[in-house]
């Protein structure tokens, strides 16, 4: 059973695709775990599925539909020529012993290990899954088990999603499957539990800034890494 | 009134099996006749004037589902919501492929449907009454909460930029798309 879910508005939007991909990739990652959230998008799915049937559809008609029916056929018949269309599921593969999400699979081909991570600090590493246009960035974070990220705060709106093991701060326990929404107000020292290594999905628009004296230092590698120039 | 809607799906549904187990292409034209008007529309809301681009759409549904059909489950959703899922994709990818939201990221691999394990009687049961209870609620709406659902839904924009659009604090617009699901049982605890 989960405990931090997104809110009614971010699956309302995540549903009526109106959401940014990137947030909505987060969304569906948490999906592929929560049961209660999937059952939430059935239902509103259906609601967009009512408004969508009350288009009036004389309003929408196009003058020349016969035109676009035949365009149509002809479209299809070239597909069906070049091959057999019926569309089959890819399987999932499993690596490193841990099961990549779905949703992640585009990024993560071949495992978590196979990625190019970066180390922040002894205990702290990041790979960089994509950068998007608007400057958003889907990364992932891995910590060791028991170690704690020194004290930081969040100079833009994060998304974050525990893919495996679990971390706590002053607000709570996070574990897999979790969603946690945090912004500039949020300043927090989470601290990974001893049993196991945490990695998270991060969708973040800037990059976070420690706050600590020394861990200043390390500032500018996070900015580096991440393509936003603020 | 509503039984000619009854039949009518029902009728579609027909068609749909038949191009997922005959690979019958009449039935797909009887579907596109039905269902392109409709996601022209739900383009056009997107993008008002923008003929081509719901021209391009509208068939890329259709393409999909004639490629589809085999994945269709009545059982797991109705004819319209997987159209409108579908026609949702179609048009995200789209906008990815030309310009409003460049990305690297697929959608197809984000709204793929799980099924959820132990599928029994009492969740179609279940999944009737509330496809029941959404369709009479919204008749029921007032009209400043439609017209925020609408916005959200068909135009394609996040609840902040319809509170922008409508003039309105962000507040207002989460308020009312709040009480609208509320009415139509879609319950939030946060």
């Amino acid at each position: 059973m989960l405990n931090y879910h997104p809110t009614i508005e971010l699956l309302t939007d995540y549903t009526a695709g109106s959401l940014a991909l990137s947030y909505s990739l987060c969304i569906a990652t948490h999906l592929e775990q929560c049961k209660e959230c999937r059952a939430q998008v059935k239902k509103l799915e259906h609601v967009g599925s009512v408004l969508f049937d009350e288009i009036d559809p004389l309003e929408a008609s196009s003058n020349n539909m016969d035109d676009l029916k035949q365009a149509f056929f002809n479209r299809l018949e070239e597909q069906n020529k070049m091959s057999d269309t019926m569309t089959a599921l890819n399987t999932v593969n499993s690596h490193d012993g841990y099961r990549v999400p779905r949703s992640l699979q585009q990024f993560v081909p071949e495992g978590y290990d196979a990625l190019n991570w970066v180390r922040i600090s002894p205990s702290f590493q990041t790979a960089i899954l994509a950068n998007e246009e608007n400057g958003t960035q889907i990364a992932l974070t891995r910590v060791k088990a028991g170690s704690n990220i020194p004290t930081h705060t969040h100079t833009g709106d994060e998304f974050t999603l525990v893919l495996e093991g679990s971390f706590s701060d002053q607000s709570g326990v996070y574990k897999r499957g979790d969603f946690v929404q945090l912004n500039q107000q949020h300043t927090h020292k989470p601290v990974v539990t001893r049993d196991a290594e945490c990695i998270c999905l991060t969708i973040v628009d800037a990059p976070i800034q420690f706050t600590g004296l020394l861990t200043r230092l390390l500032n500018p590698i996070l900015r580096k890494v991440h393509p936003y120039r603020g | 009134m509503n039984r000619a809607i009854g039949q009518q799906d029902t009728t579609l549904t027909d068609d749909i099996m038949a191009v997922a187990e005959k690979r019958d292409q009449a039935a797909l034209g009887r579907l596109f006749d039905h269902y392109v008007p409709k996601i022209r529309g739900f383009c056009l809301a997107a993008q008002p004037g923008a003929m081509l681009m719901a021209d391009d759409i509208a068939q890329e549904v259709m393409i999909r589902v004639w490629n589809k059909a085999g994945t269709f489950n009545p059982s797991a959703a109705s004819l319209n919501t997987w159209i409108f899922t579908i026609a949702r994709n179609a048009r995200i990818d789209y906008l990815r492929k030309n310009g409003r939201h460049i990305s690297n990221i697929d959608p197809e691999l984000l709204w793929s449907d799980i099924e959820d394990e132990n599928v029994d009687l009492f969740r179609d049961v279940q999944q009737a009454r509330d496809k029941k209870r959404i369709h009479n609620g919204l008749a029921q709406l007032p009209t400043d909460q439609k017209q925020v659902l609408a916005k959200v839904y068909l135009e394609g924009k996040t609840h902040v930029e319809a509170a922008e659009e409508l003039g309105l604090p962000l507040g207002t617009i989460k308020s009312r798309v709040r009480l609208a699901l509320h009415k139509l049982t879609i319950y939030i605890k946060r």
